[in-house]
């Protein structure tokens, strides 16, 4: 028999011989990716796979990640909508909105916000937040998985239009899309040090760890307004 | 101050208060193509921290937070439905047809050695190949059905191959025409990439030919991506491996990726391929340009390259001299 625990709100450790990541399902009967569904006490939950997902590494790295019930999430680099269902599940009275550039990865996107009533798909570049600002609503947290090598920039860009004073920021840096050739380790410190001095105030970082063995070379980092 | 939302224009005091609200009507295909005018409107942006959701309850485009979830649910959902459809240009449909080409010919070939050796079970003299015996099977089958007038008849007669039973005669005879007909398919897909190619970049066509053409958009991701390369980039595509051994250790840099394939660099002497690459490159880069901003036809494009190749060919008729080095031995490449 599988044991549920609660790690923080609405992610769960499934522990049926192994233990295993998992959010409850909001679409109850549809997997997204191929991931498991596991029923325990009439409860459907559909396992995550932190390979597959930064946010489901930088849970296992022990990152606080602050979600709740009702939060608003602005989750930029959407792609084909594997981490958002997650995102989606968890926060199951809240919103997401997913923007993400390119159109073949919006198909797939549309296909799964077509089933999630709390996920927002807007097609556009995550570095012009001025096309998509008639949209977005006050955030609780921003996400961001962008591989591009402007991420800081991009973060406080959107951080200044729409995260709440009190939220947070979540960012997954690929140190390969930045520099393909230096030093990851260089590239994340450059990198931090250009988040905590993006624009004023500035974020204050809380945390900030590699995701091996999840992800090569990415970095992942939550901070907040300082 | 007027500030855009998806559901209309608000007019709002000093302290935020709304004063006047000129709202677009409850239908979602309305509001999918406001909220579609608005990406490119630089104008009256919402300030930093607007709360929409509060605004469009205050005046009252909404009753409630979950309406104008589902209402706001719905119009991104079919604009980012619109934007995908409007997404699947020409250029795009040339690049799945270049990945189809490349997809079909993988399994001709793979499935082509496999009929050859299966058949050569029960003909091992045919001598032929490919397509040639891929039609062969599929006209006779067992070589017994040779007539006595076919050139390959007394190999046939005499051949050590086995009897074909029947039932696997079916069952080649089948295999052969699928492969017939995927070689068919190949024909008619180069066929479409050279017609769409005359449509949109005639330059490109004519300055790379069409199927080396339509490769360098593929690459490059569209028509736009590659307009906007320099040529040094257009240069190298395709050898990204070699670009980044010579980036990180001290490989020496690629002088051609996938444009080797123009006839104008790989007919070159070795000494002057990397100088004829460089100039194709550049007279691609143009040609990709003016497909893509103009789109008019220029003949004299490859016109001033094959001058500019046999002036670059004419200044260098030998082989370098390869320098004598003296004293201390060379350097040893860092290999990584």
């Amino acid at each position: 028999m599988a044991e549920v625990k609660k790690l923080s709100g609405g992610i769960f450790e499934i522990i049926k011989g192994k233990k295993q990541l998992a959010t409850k399902n909001l679409d109850p009967g549809k997997t997204v990716y191929g991931e498991k569904l596991i029923q325990v006490e009439g409860i459907e939950y559909r396992t995550w796979d932190p390979r597959r997902s930064k946010l489901g590494a930088m849970v296992l790295k022990k990152f606080n990640i602050p979600l709740k019930e009702d939060s608003k999430v602005l989750y930029l680099g959407a792609a084909s909508g594997t981490t958002v269902s997650h995102v989606s599940d968890i926060v199951s009275e809240g919103a997401v909105y997913a923007v993400e550039f390119s159109p073949r990865s919006m198909r797939d996107l549309i296909g799964l916000a077509s089933r999630r009533k709390n996920v927002h798909p807007i097609l556009a570049d995550a570095g012009k937040p001025d096309s998509y600002s008639h949209l977005i609503e006050p955030v609780d947290l921003i996400f961001q998985d962008v591989a591009q090598p402007n991420q800081a920039e991009i973060a406080a860009r959107n951080t200044i239009r729409f995260l709440k004073k009190d939220g947070y920021l979540l960012l997954s840096i690929k140190a390969r899309s930045i520099d393909t050739v230096a030093n990851p380790k260089e590239v994340f410190k450059e990198e931090v040090r250009k988040l905590e001095k993006a624009f004023e105030p500035g974020f204050e970082i809380l945390n900030a760890k590699d995701l091996m063995p999840y992800h090569e070379d990415h970095l992942g980092v939550l901070a907040k307004l300082k | 101050m007027k500030i855009n939302t998806w559901f209309g224009v608000l007019e709002t005091g000093k302290a935020g208060e709304i004063l006047e609200s000129r709202l677009i009507s409850k239908d979602v295909r309305e509001l999918v193509l406001y909220s579609l005018s608005l990406r490119d409107n630089k104008s009256n942006l919402p300030p930093e921290g607007f709360d929409p959701k509060a605004a469009a309850l205050k005046c009252g485009f909404v009753e409630t937070s979950a309406e104008y979830y589902s209402l706001l649910h719905e119009v991104t959902l079919e604009a980012a439905k619109l934007q995908v459809s409007g997404a699947l240009t020409p250029d795009q449909r040339i690049i799945q047809a270049v990945e189809a080409l490349d997809d079909v010919n993988e399994t001709t070939n793979s499935l082509s050695e496999r009929l050859s050796e299966w058949y050569g079970g029960y003909f091992p003299e045919s001598g032929l190949g490919g397509e040639d015996l891929a039609l062969f099977i599929a006209k006779y089958g067992s070589r017994e059905n040779l007539g006595p007038q076919d050139p390959l008849y007394p190999k046939a007669r005499n051949s050590m191959g086995a009897k074909l039973e029947p039932a696997d005669e079916v069952l080649l005879k089948g295999f052969a025409e699928s492969i017939c007909s995927l070689y068919e398919q190949r024909r008619q897909i180069e066929i479409y990439i050279e017609d769409s190619m005359e449509l949109v970049a005639p330059n490109l066509k004519l300055v790379a030919g069409p199927m080396l053409g339509a490769r360098l958009i593929s690459l490059a991701g569209s028509l736009e991506k590659l307009a906007e390369f320099p040529s040094s980039t257009i240069q190298v595509i395709g050898a990204s491996k070699a670009l980044f051994k010579h980036l990180r250790a001290r490989a020496p840099s690629p002088k051609h990726g996938i444009i080797y394939s123009h006839p104008l660099i790989n007919t070159a002497p070795w000494w002057v391929r990397g100088k004829i690459a460089r100039a194709v490159a550049s007279k691609l880069s143009l040609a990709a340009r003016i497909d893509f901003y103009s789109g008019k036809k220029d003949p004299s494009l490859t016109e001033k390259l094959e001058t500019k190749v046999l002036q670059i060919r004419t200044l260098n008729p030998r082989p370098p001299q390869k320098k004598q080095v003296s004293g201390a031995k060379p350097k040893k490449k860092r290999r990584k």
